[in-house]
Order: C-alpha cells, then sequence, then structure tokens
C-alpha cells in the first residue's frame, strides 16, 4: 500500500487542530484551557493558510546565468500567516493578563463559576434581586 | 485624494503619542485626541466634497492593486468614514485616563480603515485592531465583572476570528487574490460551488461577532451592562455598524448568490426573534438596550439581505436610524443605570431626558414621520417583493417583534414617568449626556423634515454600492492583470 | 389656500394655544372658541354635505421614497369630522368652566388634558383627510398614540389600561402596516387607485390575508371581539370631558378605516366572492355576525358594571356592532343607517358621559350603588339623561330610533332573519343596562350625603343640553342628517338613500319621524290635558311609607340598587367566565415563557458552543 500523500496528512494535520481547538473551547470547564484551545485553533488556521500557498514544482523567477531556478512557493499566504501569528501571539497574551486579573478578583476561573460570579455583580452593581421561581401559575384557570 | 489615509494614520499615532503628552500636561493629553479626530473629520468632509458622485482608488505605496492594498472610496465607504471621528468625538470619554484616549484612537483608526479598506486581508488586520481595541477599553474600568465579560468576548471573538481566516485561507485558494475588485471579477467562476459558501459563512460567523449576529451576539449583554455607557453605545452604534458593512461589501462585490443571502436571512430573523425576546425580560435599562440592539441589528441583517438596490436602500436606512439613536439612549442610560424598578418617576426630575427617550422609543418602534417609520417600511416592501415564504416570514417576525419592542420600552417610559422620584439617584443628567443626546435627537428631527433630499441620496449611494462595473473600474485600472 | 388648509391651520393654533395656556383653566374658554371656529371653516365647506362638491384638496403634498402624499376632503371625510369636532367643541366648552378649575384643584394635570385633546382632533383631521393610504396610515399612527396620550393623562389605575390600549393599538398598527407594505411591494403604489386596482386582481388567499388585516387593524381600534377587552376601562378611566370626547368617536374612525379600505377600495362583491370553506358564509357575513357578536357580549358585560361610566363605555362597544351591520349590509337603507348611526350615537353617547362627569363632579363618585334619588337636586342633568337613555335605547322620538328602525327594517327585507333578532337582543340588553343607570343614578331614594348638592354649574349644562336639543331635533327631522349621508353613500360606492324631512318612504311602510312625534307628543298631550283638568293627584313625599309596620326614615337605606336583575344575572352569568381574558393572559404568558428561553440562550456558560454547533450545520448546509 502506498503512504499517503504528504498534502493529505498535512492538511488533515490541519484540520485536525482546528477541530482539537474549536472542541477543546467547547468543552473547556477551565478558562485557562480555553485559551489554550485557542491558541491551538488558531495554529491550525495559520497552518492551513501556509499550506494553501505551496505550488507544486513552483519555479522562483529570479535567473541568475549559470544556475537553474530555486524551487518555492507563494510568498503571499506566509507573510498574511506572519501578520496573523503576531495578532494572536497578543490577543492571547491580553487574555492570559485578564485571566489573571479574574483569578485574582474571584479567586476561581471555572468557567460557570466566572460567569456566575460575573452576573451576581452586574445585577448587584445594579440593585437588583436575583430572579427567582414563581410559587403560584402564572394564569388562572377560567372559572 | 491620498490624504485620505491620514484618516487612519493620524488617529495610530496619536494614539501612541497621547501617553506621553499626558504625563507632560494633561489638558493637552486630553484635548489630543479630539482635535486629531476633528481634524481628520475636516479631512474625509473635504475629500468627500471634492470626490462628489466618483469614485476613487488610492494605492498605498504607491504599488497598484492587485499586487498592493488599496483604499476604495466611494460615497458608502465615505459615509461610514465620515460616521467614524464623528461619532468617537460625540462619545469620547472625556472623565477617563489616558490610556483609554489612546485605544479609543485605535479604535477610530481601525473602524476608518475598516470603512476604506479594498483588500481582504487589510479588513481582516483592522478588524482584528478594533478588537484588541474594544477589549482593552472594556477591561479598564478595572471591574472584575467588566474584565471577566472582557475575556469571555476576547475568547468568542478571537474564535470567530480563527474561523474568518480559515474563510480567507478558502478564497485564497479557490481564487489566488485577495483584492476586492479582483474577486469581483474572479468570484463568479472560481467561487461558485460550496467551497465558495463555506467561505462566506466563515467570514460572516468570524466578523459576525462585532456584528452582533445570530449565533454568536451572546457576549452583547454581558459586555453592555459592564462597560461603560459611553463605550456601549460606540460598540452597539459605530462598530457594529461597520462589521456589518464589511460583510455587505463582501455580499455585494464577492459573494452574490442567493444562498449568501438566504444565510444572511435566516441569521437576522433568528436575531430579531431572540434579541427581542429576551429584552422583554430586562430588569435593568443597560441590558434592555443590549439585547434591544441586537434585534435591531438583525432588522439590519435581514434588510440587507435583500437583493439589490433595495437592499442596500433599506439595510443603510435601518443601519444610519440604529447608529443615530442606540448611542444617545446609552448616554441616556449612563445615569439612569440600575435597576427598572428603581426608575420610577426619574422622567418627572429630569423632563427633558425623559421627552428625548420617548422621542427615541418612538423611532425605534417606528411611529411615522419619524425617520424608523420609513426604514421599516421599506424593508417590509421589499421583503414581500420577494418571492417565497421565507421573505414573508421574516416580514411577519419584524412586525411581531416591533410590538414587542413597543411592550418592553413603553412599559420603560411609564416606570419613567410614572409616580415617585424620591430617590436620591433621580439627580439629573450631566450635561454632556444630555446635550449630546439632544444633538442626537435634533440630527433625528433633521432627518424627518429633509426626508425628501436624505432617501435621493440614499438611493444614489445605494446604487453606486451595486454598481460592480464602476467599481472593479476604480480599482483595477486598465490594463488589467 | 383653500378652506381644508384653513382648518388645518386653525387646528395647529388650537393646539398651539393648549400648549402654551392649557395649564390655565381660564384658557377653556379660548379653545372652546377655537373648536367653534374650526366647526364653521368646516361649515365652509358644507359644499361636500350637500353633494355640491366631491372635493377639497389640501395644499401642501409630498412626495417621500418614490409615493406622493396629499390631503383632500370628501363627503365621508366632511361628515366624520363634524362629529369630531362637534364632540370636541362640547368637550372643551364642559371643561372650560368649573370642571377645568376642580380638575386642576384635584391635582389633575389639565394642560395635559387639554394638549392631548387638541392633539386628537388635529391628528383626526389629518386621518380623515388622507388622500391616499400611506397618508392615511400615517394619520391612524398619530390618531392611536394622541388616543393614547389622552387615555394617560389621568394617572394612577388609567396608565395600566392605557398601556393595554398601547399593545392592542400597536398590534392593529402592526397588521396595517404589513398589509400596506405588502400592497406597496405588489402595486408599487399606495395611491387609492392603484390600491383599488390591485385588489380586482387577487388571488382569494391573497385578498382573504388583506380583508383580515385590514379589518383586524381597524377593528382593533373599533373594539371588534375578540379584541374589545381593552376599551371599557381604558375610555372610562379617561378625565370626563376626555371619554365623552374619545367614546363620541374615536373608535368609529376605525368604521371610517374599514369603509374607506373594505367597502370603498375592496368593493362588497369582493367581500362577498370570498369564500369562507365548508360554510355558506362569505367574508361580508362573518364582518355582519362580528358586528353583531360584538353588539350583544360588551351589552350584556355593560349590565354587569356598576361603576357608571364603566357601563357606559362598555355600551359604546357595542354600539359600534351596529354599525358595523348596517355598514355591511350594503344597501341604501341599511348602509344608511350605519351611517346614521355613528352621528346619533356621537350626540347621545357625549351627553350621557358630560353627565356621569356632572355628577361625578357633585357628589365625589360614578359608583351606581352609592347614588340615588339625585331628580330633585339636579332636574336639569336628569333630563339630560332621559333623553340620552331614551336616544341610547332606540326609541322615538329621539334619533336613535331612527338609525336602528333603518337598520331592522333593512335586516328584514333583505332576509336575515337571525342578524335581526341578535340585534333585537342587543337593543333589548341596552334597554335594561340604561335603566338600571338612569335608576340608580337619578331615581329613588336620595342620599344624606347628597342633601345639599347643587345642580351641574351652567358652564357644564350648556353643552349637554345643546347635545339633547340636538338629539331631540335630529329625530324629529331626521332628512337633515341623511341629507349629509347621502354624499358619504355616493363616494364610498354605496346606493343613496332616497329620503324626505321626516324619514324615508318605503313602498311597503317608511318611516316619518314628523308624524310619529306628532303622534307621540298628541298622545302625550291628551294624556296631560286628562291629567291636569281631572286635577286628580296629589303629591307624596317618597318616604311617606312604611314596611314591614315600621315607617321610613331618610338615614335608612331602602333604595334598590346592589344586584340589579338578579335573574338574569344568574342566567347570562354563566357564559362570563372571563375566556378572552384568560386567553389574553395566556398569551402574555406564553410570550413570558418564550424569553425566558431566549435569555437563557444569552446565559450559556459556554458560548463557543453555539459557534460550533452552527458552525458544523453551516458546512453542512453548505456541502
Amino acid at each position: 500500500m502506498t503512504p499517503p500523500p504528504i498534502e493529505f496528512l498535512l492538511y488533515g494535520g490541519a484540520l485536525a487542530l482546528v477541530a482539537l481547538g474549536l472542541a477543546g473551547l467547547v468543552m473547556a470547564r477551565h478558562l485557562f484551557r480555553s485559551i489554550l484551545a485557542l491558541g491551538i485553533l488558531e495554529a491550525g488556521a495559520n497552518l492551513l493558510l501556509v499550506l494553501a500557498g505551496y505550488r507544486a514544482g513552483g519555479v522562483a523567477p529570479i535567473l541568475t546565468p549559470g544556475t537553474l531556478g530555486q524551487p518555492m512557493v507563494d510568498p503571499v499566504p506566509q507573510a498574511l500567516v506572519l501578520t496573523a501569528i503576531v495578532i494572536g501571539v497578543g490577543v492571547q497574551a491580553l487574555a492570559l493578563a485578564l485571566a489573571l486579573r479574574v483569578h485574582q478578583a474571584y479567586g476561581t476561573l471555572d468557567v460557570a463559576e466566572v460567569r456566575g460570579r460575573m452576573e451576581a455583580d452586574t445585577d448587584a452593581a445594579a440593585g437588583l434581586e436575583p430572579e427567582t421561581s414563581r410559587d403560584l401559575p402564572a394564569v388562572e384557570r377560567p372559572s | 485624494m491620498n490624504a485620505v489615509v491620514l484618516a487612519v494614520a493620524l488617529p495610530l499615532l496619536g494614539a501612541f503619542l497621547t501617553p506621553s503628552l499626558a504625563r507632560l500636561s494633561l489638558p493637552l493629553g486630553r484635548l489630543f485626541g479630539p482635535g486629531l479626530l476633528a481634524f481628520c473629520l475636516w479631512l474625509l468632509w473635504g475629500i468627500a466634497r471634492a470626490l462628489g458622485d466618483a469614485t476613487a482608488g488610492v494605492a498605498l505605496g504607491g504599488f497598484a492593486p492587485p499586487l498592493g492594498i488599496a483604499f476604495h472610496l466611494d460615497r458608502l465607504a465615505l459615509l461610514f468614514a465620515l460616521a467614524v471621528p464623528a461619532m468617537v468625538l460625540a462619545l469620547w470619554p472625556w472623565g477617563g485616563r489616558p490610556r483609554e484616549w489612546s485605544l479609543t484612537l485605535v479604535l477610530a483608526a481601525a473602524a476608518t480603515g475598516l470603512a476604506l479598506s479594498g483588500d481582504l486581508f487589510n479588513l481582516y488586520v483592522f478588524y482584528e485592531l478594533l478588537a484588541v481595541a474594544s477589549y482593552g477599553l472594556i477591561a479598564a474600568n478595572q471591574r472584575p465583572a467588566a474584565q471577566a465579560a472582557a475575556l469571555r468576548y476576547l475568547l468568542l471573538s478571537a474564535a470567530g476570528s480563527a474561523l474568518a481566516l480559515l474563510g480567507i485561507a478558502l478564497v485564497y485558494t479557490q481564487t489566488g487574490t485577495l483584492n476586492l475588485a479582483q474577486l469581483a471579477l474572479l468570484a463568479p467562476v472560481s467561487l461558485d460551488g460550496p467551497l465558495g459558501l463555506a467561505a462566506f459563512a466563515l467570514l460572516l460567523l468570524g466578523i459576525g461577532v462585532k456584528a452582533e449576529a445570530f449565533p454568536v451576539n451572546t457576549w452583547v449583554p454581558e459586555v453592555y451592562a459592564t462597560a461603560p455607557s459611553r463605550l456601549a453605545g460606540l460598540l452597539a452604534g459605530l462598530v457594529s455598524k461597520l462589521a456589518v458593512l464589511v460583510i455587505v461589501r463582501l455580499l455585494l462585490v464577492v459573494f452574490q448568490r442567493p444562498e449568501a443571502t438566504q444565510l444572511m436571512l435566516v441569521l437576522g430573523v433568528l436575531g430579531i426573534a431572540w434579541g427581542e425576546l429576551a429584552a422583554w425580560r430586562a430588569r435593568d435599562l443597560s441590558r434592555q438596550l443590549a439585547w434591544s440592539s441586537v434585534g435591531q441589528l438583525g432588522i439590519v441583517f435581514v434588510a440587507f439581505s435583500l437583493p439589490g438596490e433595495t437592499g442596500v436602500l433599506a439595510g443603510l436606512a435601518v443601519a444610519l436610524h440604529h447608529l443615530l439613536v442606540k448611542p444617545a439612549l446609552f448616554l441616556l442610560a449612563r445615569h439612569w443605570n440600575g435597576a427598572l424598578e428603581g426608575l420610577r418617576g426619574a422622567a418627572r426630575r429630569a423632563p427633558l431626558a425623559g421627552a428625548l427617550f420617548a422621542l427615541f422609543a418612538l423611532s425605534l418602534v417606528g411611529v411615522p414621520p419619524l425617520p424608523g417609520f420609513w426604514a421599516k417600511f421599506v424593508t417590509l416592501s421589499g421583503l414581500f417583493a420577494q418571492p417565497g415564504p421565507l421573505c414573508s416570514l421574516a416580514a411577519v417576525v419584524i412586525l411581531t417583534a416591533t410590538l414587542v419592542e413597543a411592550a418592553y420600552l413603553f412599559r420603560t417610559l411609564t416606570l419613567l414617568f410614572g409616580p415617585g422620584g424620591e430617590e436620591p439617584r433621580m439627580a439629573p443628567h450631566g450635561a454632556l449626556d444630555l446635550g449630546t443626546a439632544t444633538a442626537f435627537a435634533g440630527l433625528l428631527l433633521a432627518g424627518v423634515i429633509w426626508l425628501q433630499p436624505l432617501t435621493g441620496d440614499l438611493h444614489g449611494i445605494a446604487r453606486q454600492a451595486v454598481d460592480m462595473d464602476t467599481y472593479v473600474d476604480t480599482d483595477l485600472p486598465t490594463p488589467r492583470p | 389656500m383653500t378652506p381644508l388648509d384653513t382648518l388645518f391651520i386653525l387646528s395647529a393654533c388650537t393646539l398651539a394655544v393648549a400648549w402654551a395656556f392649557g395649564r390655565r383653566p381660564a384658557a377653556g374658554g379660548l379653545i372652546a372658541v377655537l373648536y367653534g371656529g374650526q366647526i364653521l371653516a368646516l361649515a365652509k365647506m358644507s359644499g361636500l354635505a350637500s353633494g355640491a362638491l366631491t372635493m377639497i384638496a389640501a395644499s401642501p403634498s409630498f412626495e417621500v421614497l418614490g409615493q406622493a402624499l396629499s390631503w383632500r376632503f370628501d363627503g365621508p371625510a366632511w361628515f366624520f369630522a363634524l362629529i369630531t369636532l362637534g364632540a370636541a367643541f362640547a368637550s372643551a366648552w364642559f371643561m372650560a368652566g368649573e370642571w377645568g378649575e376642580g380638575y386642576r384643584r384635584k391635582g389633575g394635570r389639565l394642560g395635559l388634558l387639554q394638549v392631548a385633546l387638541a392633539l386628537n382632533v388635529s391628528s383626526m383631521l389629518l386621518l380623515l383627510a388622507s388622500g391616499d393610504l400611506l397618508s392615511l396610515f400615517i394619520g391612524w399612527e398619530l390618531m392611536s398614540w394622541a388616543s393614547f396620550l389622552l387615555m394617560l393623562s389621568a394617572g394612577g389605575v388609567a396608565v395600566r389600561w392605557a398601556f393595554k390600549y398601547l399593545i392592542y393599538a400597536l398590534g392593529g398598527a402592526m397588521a396595517l402596516l404589513g398589509a400596506l407594505a405588502w400592497i406597496h411591494a405588489q402595486a408599487g403604489s399606495l395611491q387609492y387607485a392603484a390600491v383599488a386596482g390591485l385588489f380586482a386582481t387577487l388571488s382569494p388567499g391573497q385578498a382573504w390575508t388583506l380583508v383580515l388585516a385590514f379589518a383586524a387593524g381597524f377593528g382593533i381600534k373599533m373594539a371588534l371581539l375578540p379584541f374589545h377587552l381593552w376599551q371599557g376601562p381604558a375610555y372610562a378611566e379617561t378625565p370626563g370631558p376626555g371619554s365623552a370626547f374619545l367614546g363620541a368617536i374615536s373608535s368609529r374612525m376605525g368604521l371610517f378605516g374599514i369603509l374607506v379600505v373594505l367597502v370603498h377600495l375592496a368593493g362588497l362583491d369582493l367581500l362577498d366572492r370570498l369564500l369562507i370553506p365548508f360554510t355558506h358564509l362569505d367574508a361580508r357575513d362573518l364582518l355582519g355576525w362580528v358586528g353583531a357578536f360584538t353588539l350583544i357580549v360588551p351589552t350584556f358585560i355593560a349590565v354587569r358594571q356598576h361603576d357608571a361610566r364603566h357601563l357606559l363605555a362598555w355600551h359604546g362597544i357595542g354600539q359600534g356592532g351596529y354599525m358595523l351591520i348596517g355598514v355591511m349590509q350594503g344597501d341604501a337603507l341599511g348602509s344608511a343607517g350605519g351611517l346614521l348611526h355613528v352621528f346619533n350615537y356621537a350626540t347621545y353617547q357625549a351627553a350621557l358621559f358630560l353627565v356621569v362627569t356632572a355628577v361625578v363632579h357633585r357628589t365625589g363618585t360614578a359608583d351606581l350603588n352609592k347614588l340615588g334619588g339625585l331628580v330633585t337636586r339636579m332636574p336639569l342633568s336628569f333630563l339630560v339623561m332621559l333623553v340620552g337613555i331614551i336616544g341610547l335605547a332606540g326609541l322615538p322620538p329621539m334619533n336613535g330610533f331612527v338609525s336602528k328602525w333603518l337598520i331592522y327594517r333593512d335586516l328584514i327585507s333583505s332576509g336575515r332573519p337571525l342578524m335581526f333578532v341578535a340585534t333585537v337582543i342587543g337593543t333589548l340588553g341596552t334597554i335594561i343596562s340604561v335603566y338600571k343607570l338612569i335608576h340608580n343614578t337619578f331615581l329613588g331614594q336620595l342620599r344624606m350625603e347628597h342633601e345639599d348638592i347643587r345642580e351641574a354649574p351652567w358652564s357644564m349644562l350648556a353643552p349637554m343640553l345643546g347635545l339633547i336639543v340636538i338629539v331631540f331635533l335630529t329625530g324629529l327631522m331626521p332628512g337633515l342628517v341623511l341629507d349629509w349621508i347621502a354624499p358619504v353613500q355616493a363616494a364610498l360606492g354605496l346606493p343613496v338613500l332616497d329620503h324626505s324631512l321626516g324619514g324615508v318612504d318605503l313602498p311597503n311602510g317608511g318611516l316619518d319621524m314628523l308624524w310619529v312625534v306628532g303622534l307621540l307628543f298628541a298622545g302625550f298631550g291628551v294624556g296631560a290635558l286628562l291629567f291636569l283638568a281631572g286635577n286628580r293627584h296629589r303629591y307624596v313625599h317618597p318616604l311617606d311609607n312604611y314596611a314591614g309596620g315600621h315607617f321610613l326614615t331618610t338615614e335608612v337605606r331602602y333604595h334598590y340598587s346592589d344586584d340589579f336583575y338578579p335573574g338574569l344575572m344568574h342566567l347570562i352569568g354563566g357564559w362570563y367566565r372571563g375566556s378572552i381574558q384568560w386567553l389574553e393572559r395566556a398569551l402574555v404568558s406564553a410570550l413570558d415563557f418564550l424569553a425566558q428561553w431566549s435569555q437563557a440562550w444569552f446565559r450559556s456558560a459556554q458560548p463557543a458552543l453555539w459557534l460550533l454547533g452552527v458552525t458544523v450545520f453551516a458546512l453542512w448546509w453548505v456541502v
């Protein structure tokens, strides 16, 4: 059996990274895991973009006498990915800083707990009591 | 014409200079940002006047597209580019710290870039810049709830951006270019199949985070309730419209297909239903306004999903109306934050604020002759003109949502004007807030008086926006590659 | 500058004066004079009423979004405007004197009331003058919001009912807007001619949707079943003269809408062609029966009320049913009856509401169980209520009789015996409930706390007496009003009624009110002669009596007012289980549930889950 072509592995790997990242974001119960999953997701997306630049049999259009053209790939996606990586790094750093602050304030990074504390704080700042269930049915039946 | 780049570059430069200037002299730092924005406003106004009805392309750095990045100046782009410094000036955080001024200037620069850019990756970069500025601004007030909200927003938005990047990758693999004008030429052939639609869906979901589109709008009530009201007004009023503008550009230029408009319609309808229903049960004003803006943006999505010139006209009308009304409401809500029950009789102490709230509520609900009515009428008429049950269903959903919206807005109003008002919190609004809100109300009423020329202008803008031949000719001067 | 422009300018002036000076009771007289001036301006356009002119246009016209907006008066507009301005004039006159000062002293917002009234009048004139469907909608919305403002002006309990009205009214407005947008999408234009042309080309499904949307939109304002729950309490809680105005004409704007759109533009033959499946009924029958049930159900709800204002307000809904039945008959006699009923009803309903307000002003209560015997202290008010009640019940010699007779006659001759029985049941309900009203208020035993009250002041009596003079005169000579109705019928495409001054001349039994009233008075005259000539009468004090061996004394209450008509209430009580109220609350509760559900979406702990779900779904849908 012939080994699968390299593109299959690479594209599959990139997509798998994306899927892992998304799954991690969705299933994470700890905010730090969400941030890690975000990093993986961005890595997968960036990898896919780089792979999009591959040119089979590409030759650099720079000719010097005596040498053959060097193999090359499309440089544009690599430039784009550089930008995207930098943006991603910056955002992740900001995310970590925010997570640190949240941990300092709430003492936990559990997703559900943080959400609950955030809602409770917002409600308290507005002077709202927490919502309670009704004691009686909403509508009396016709007599 | 090349000076239009200053509208993006100057606020960025100003953002980096502001903290140092503020350390030298605080009053100078405070006035530096607004001064820069006023200059940008004047600059853009001059360019818009000079351009008139024509379009122009600006090749950055002299590199002609499609190899270089271009700014595309048409009436639609300049309209929103003008709105950016105007709105940021109106909602400037005068009482904040220098870092907030810097971040607001970055927001202004990124927003202007979003309005003007003609290259897909350039749009992505400006979008990310806008996002980062907004994360910083939301978290700036140090309250733990705000920082938790900013973190949750960040996670959602960054995930969306990664998906958008995937979409861009798909576009690049299919067409080999990221210049919008060249995409307009290549898209009918290259992006025709399911991969093109997948690219649109990914881009829609990614950019839709800022545009409060349906599945990705869960951040809205948390952020608007914890962020300062001026920032909430800026995000709800200006930033969301620019995100919608980007999506509309993509729709008009690249993805002109019935499935794409159908997707937008469905997401819009779901957004309307979910937003207005959630607003019905809101117990404080900020969250009620937040959900209301989700609903209104759903209407904007539905309006822009109509094909052709009608769609752009209807969407522009609803979007511009919301751009005026929502920030003004958030300004009024700045002082009226807190539980709705605690606002009993607040309008008795502050009659002008109460009257303004009533005016904006009437316009949101769509009472003639206010502009909100005309916007809704054009949208509904356009929806009924389309064949098929989906558009008629969307129209019925809009009508029902208007009823629900009127119910909760006027429930709030009857609370405001009701008896009560002895609490010490019921002091009148700040003069700046009230003055800005009055200015917005004045603009709204001016829209009523000058309705005919205004609709004529909007028709012209819409016509130019759908004209793809002009678009391509502007950015890709002959010979084409 | 056309006479219509003059009317609009006068109306705007009245609004400005009400805004600037309305809170001063002294300005009430000026405002009443301004309304009178508007009536004079309307009289200048009487060419429309005599049929000499068909249309008077207003100067301003705009073009928005490719639609031309124009305003003009024709026959129907003139007729309804006369009623509007008459009701406003009477209310303003009533407000101008002692009532306004008293209201102000009790903390009421007189300025708001004056402004709301003036705004109502202006918006109604705009609505009546509309020259195309878009300006009709604009006028409709402005009028709805003006009514909301008027209902709000009392504050307190009234706010809750005004809010309920708002929800109903906006629901109707959304139905109208949907229909309007659909017509615009199909026909491209909202001019009346284009709309009429569109109606002719619709498929039955489309026509049904439009007819139901318009009927619902206009019917909510008229409080047709099942949208009747808001009107009774909302009109009752409005401050006195405001309720007189609202009760007289405000709901009839819904009838105007139905006349313009369904009768004139769509045409009654279109309604005839829309059949309800599995029955032999068509849309016209449906509307007629809706009118019949609107007549019966709220009238018997009125019998159960023990607040005089609520009783009158519930009656207003029922009489609207009469008008709809008459109009839906579509021939000369029936439609004339329906249109005449609009005028007649306005006159005596305004008079009745004003009398009840005068009684409240003097005694401080409108509770029928706490009044009685006021005829001795307020004889002229009693006369006003007596005449008003005879009119409302539809008995000769008052004008209500003529319009009801026309409708009965038409129902019998067109072969609708069931609907005739329904209208008779409605009239029966009206008669018994108005008797309850006058008995509990004016007849019977005077209460001790009311020993010292005086007659209502002349500023209040004058408009009331003026109204009942109109009631009597138009009952005596209905031809006067039928003259005005003929151009209305002509403009709407209905056959015109041949009439004389006294009534109508029909081959198998017509009506001549001159003879009827003459005979009635002759009969009374003979009776009076016999009575006075015989001189066999002796005045007996009401308490010169005994029961169970005891003589009656003042402080004990013998006046029978609680649980009036117990037998009837026992019979019909089982039917009034509040089913439609339950439906209303169930709808609100369902909305609440949906809202809670959608809030839960926004509160999800893990937002990215939904993002993933939608991404997967979108990709699947794409591929």
